[in-house]
């Protein structure tokens, strides 16, 4: 690739939460800027260019929100522009401000966005409606129901039980303990998981992510501007999207290209980003890894997408406690997104998190002598997969 | 350009009023990416990456990307949506070709008519606290930026008048269908056209790809800027346009242009009202707005003249909302490739384009495009 070297610089989180009562939306997304500011040591003046991360507008109950954080990111005058790509939003506008870098046109670039999921009314009531109108919408279609047919497939073909799924939220919450800024902080038991109402079967209460609000921001830099300045850097080594099929019944029966109890596109991403970063055993290289895993179950599906084991193979290393921290390779050291789902923001949060990983910096939840790291985050019916490779 | 690569717009496709309202979304999708590959000489194959544009609101469902991934040829490729603008798409993809880490893009936008009603979706788009009450749509923000013009140059109407005048005439050659519209003082209806559904696409390529394959008739992106105006309209001078200024001034830096009336060839500006044009010709540099008045006159922005701009008709002419700003780039690409059709002009060899989106402009995008001769600067 023949691109400049980009490298993050400075990175701000909320602490996320249900409700954010003393905070509007801009004022959301603000909080998240000032807090990158500050880990920068940088202000808008430094910030040649915005890339704002808004997921459904429906979130925010106000259409092209993004016009209304123009102010809340300091893009008056200034390049500025939006991405949606669903659940993936978060990585596809950290991905689009390093394209604006890795260009040569811009030195410094931020992406920031918001959300508040918590306040929306129901989410999976605007959920829905990322469905087709006329064969899928009216079945009717969550992210919750879609994600358990997907449940039902991987039971189905690799032998996931309940008690694995519930495995892997005891594991995140106590992950989550650890991590100022998660959402659900309170440990939990395979029991008590186990002990949750049905949302949908086999996917519980406990196996769900909250709807939380919080923002997040992420100022990137050419490799110019960091060395004449003798900053500290998390380097991006690899960034890729794939997608999967609109359809959900497209993805499963006889002779299909992507079955919906695997994350086809998913290790498709993956493999273009190891690829760029040069990576080609990831088992071997990867020290700490952020995977979009909003249900219990998916965590399976992101771990092998990354090639962090082959298919099916997930949940044996999951009950050995190889994912966990302390474990031979820590996945979703924070949390993850079952502990913290503020939508537009989430897949930036995992390279946040990573960003925190490699340079040492994430307090309670960190990973010894963590050098590379993976992010990702799926957006739609499951359908958009973004990539990153991060090194210290 | 300081970008790490040269590239090129090697296919367009124009659908800007479609008529077969039997036609699904997806179909059109489809049929623009085929018609746009098959203008580039190209097959899907040779597409590594997609940015598309499409707004959920206007498209009546959320994340609307995820319908159009498959007609658009994204299914196992990297797509990105820009709901911002369609305009927003080709920078996007300008920026990833530039990175050297794709060798094409797809961009593609579209507008349909029948998702929502336009008027509510728009006033939904008004921030809930200060603005939503009134209420507000796009018409009426376009609106109260023509007023505040009114109340500062009171000839501006008689002015409005002429590039409604000439943009008629161009839309007429250019076989621009067009209907009237919705009205908001101080418009008179004649003034606005009515939204048609749309859709439009381009196809760009790194140089390297363009001289493998031997394309013909390419347009090369000289330079690209954009910016945006304050959130709140509220806090806006409506009779400037500040963020245009700055976008010209990014992409005239990269394309190395310092007297742009001389560069330029050929304008496609966004004008979803005639004081929007005005406003392009300012904030391009092409006349102070001390000249509008003398330049309108002796035809230096009509057919014909120095300066044609808007040979399409404009958005007067034929008024996809949400992908109109794309349009204005893809127009002149086609006039930069020789591919306009009727209304192609001779030797348009460097040009600009303003792609406006937003209530009275708020977001505005300048590329620059030449055939690649050299041209005084």
């Amino acid at each position: 690739m023949s691109g400049t070297r980009v490298g993050i610089i400075g990175v701000g989180q909320s602490a996320f939460q249900p409700r954010r009562n003393d905070a509007n939306y801009p004022e959301l997304v603000r909080e998240a800027v000032n807090l990158c500011f500050a880990d920068a040591k940088l202000g808008f003046d430094d910030i040649e260019a915005l890339v704002y991360s808004l997921a459904p507008d429906a979130m925010v109950g106000i259409g092209n929100a993004e016009r209304v954080g123009v102010d809340a990111v300091g893009a008056k005058n200034k390049p500025f522009l939006r991405l949606n790509t669903g659940g993936a939003t978060g990585i596809s506008s950290v991905a689009a401000a390093y394209y604006h870098v890795a260009s040569g046109m811009f030195d410094v670039v931020m992406t920031a966005g918001a959300d508040k999921v918590g306040e929306c009314g129901d989410s999976q009531t605007v959920l829905n409606k990322i469905w087709d109108p006329t064969y899928e919408r009216p079945l009717p279609l969550g992210t919750i129901t879609m994600l358990a047919m997907s449940a039902v497939r991987y039971m189905d073909k690799y032998g996931m039980t309940e008690e694995d799924m519930a495995r892997v939220v005891v594991k995140n919450r106590a992950q989550a303990a650890l991590n100022s800024n998660a959402h659900l902080r309170k440990l939990t038991t395979i029991e008590e998981v186990m002990a949750s109402r049905y949302v949908s079967w086999p996917i519980k209460l406990f196996d769900c992510c909250p709807q939380s609000s919080g923002g997040g921001a992420v100022i990137l830099a050419s490799e110019k501007y960091i060395t004449d300045r003798n900053l500290d850097a998390v380097w991006i080594t690899g960034v890729a999207h794939s997608t999967e099929t609109y359809y959900l019944g497209d993805r499963m029966g006889e002779n299909v290209v992507a079955d919906h109890a695997d994350s086809f596109a998913l290790k498709g991403a993956f493999e273009r980003a190891y690829r760029m970063a040069g990576i080609k055993d990831p088992r071997k290289t990867v020290d700490v890894a952020e995977l979009y895993s909003p249900f219990s179950n998916t965590e399976f599906h992101a771990i092998e997408g990354a090639m962090l084991a082959d298919l099916g193979e997930s949940l044996g290393m999951m009950r050995n406690g190889e994912f966990q921290l302390g474990g031979r390779l820590p996945v979703n050291p924070s949390g993850g997104v079952l502990c913290t789902n503020a939508i537009a923001v989430t897949g930036m949060v995992r390279v946040i998190e990573i960003a925190l990983q490699l340079r040492g910096d994430a307090g309670g939840h960190q990973v010894k002598n963590a050098k590379v790291g993976i992010a990702s985050a799926n957006g739609g019916d499951h359908q958009f997969f973004g990539t990153m490779v991060l090194e210290a | 350009l300081p970008l790490k690569n040269r590239i090129g717009i090697v296919g367009v496709t124009i659908d800007a009023n479609s008529p077969d309202k039997l036609q699904s979304l997806e179909e059109l999708q489809y049929q623009v990416t085929q018609q746009t590959l098959k203008d580039a000489g190209l097959k899907m194959e040779d597409i590594d990456g997609i940015v598309v544009a499409g707004n959920d609101q206007i498209d009546g469902r959320a994340i609307t990307l995820m319908a159009a991934s498959g007609s658009v040829g994204g299914v196992d490729r990297d797509i990105l949506c820009t709901p911002s603008a369609a305009e927003h798409a080709f920078v996007l993809g300008t920026l990833r070709v530039a990175t050297g880490q794709f060798r094409t893009q797809l961009i593609i936008s579209w507008s349909p008519i029948d998702g929502s009603p336009l008027n509510e979706i728009q006033r939904l788009a008004a921030d809930p606290y200060f603005n939503r009450a009134l209420p507000i749509d796009e018409p009426a923000a376009h609106a109260l930026q023509a007023s505040v013009l009114h109340d500062r140059m009171p000839e501006i109407e008689g002015l409005a008048k002429l590039v409604i005048e000439k943009n008629k005439r161009h839309g007429k050659v250019a076989n621009a269908k067009s209907a009237p519209g919705t009205v908001r003082a101080p418009w008179p209806l004649e003034q606005l056209t009515a939204p048609t559904r749309g859709l439009t696409a381009l196809i760009i390529a790194s140089s390297d790809f363009i001289a493998e394959r031997k394309l013909k008739n390419v347009a090369w992106i000289e330079g690209i800027g954009w910016a945006t105006e304050p959130s709140l309209i509220g806090d806006r001078d409506l009779s400037t346009l500040p963020s245009l200024q700055a976008a010209a001034k990014l992409a005239y830096k990269h394309a190395n242009v310092k007297f742009p009336a001389k560069t330029f060839r050929v304008a496609e500006v966004s004008d979803y009202t005639p004081y929007q044009e005005l406003l392009a010709y300012e904030g391009l540099g092409l006349c102070s707005r001390a000249e509008w008045s003398k330049k309108l006159a002796d035809g230096t922005f009509a057919s014909g003249g120095a300066l044609p701009v808007n040979l399409s008709g404009g958005s007067q002419s034929s008024n996809p909302v949400f992908c109109s700003g794309l349009v204005r780039i893809a127009e002149l690409g086609n006039q930069v490739r020789g591919a306009a059709g009727p209304h192609q002009l001779k030797d348009a060899h460097w040009g600009v384009a303003v792609a406006s989106s937003g209530p009275a402009m708020q977001y505005n995008t300048v590329v620059v495009l030449s055939d690649g001769r050299k041209e005084a600067h």
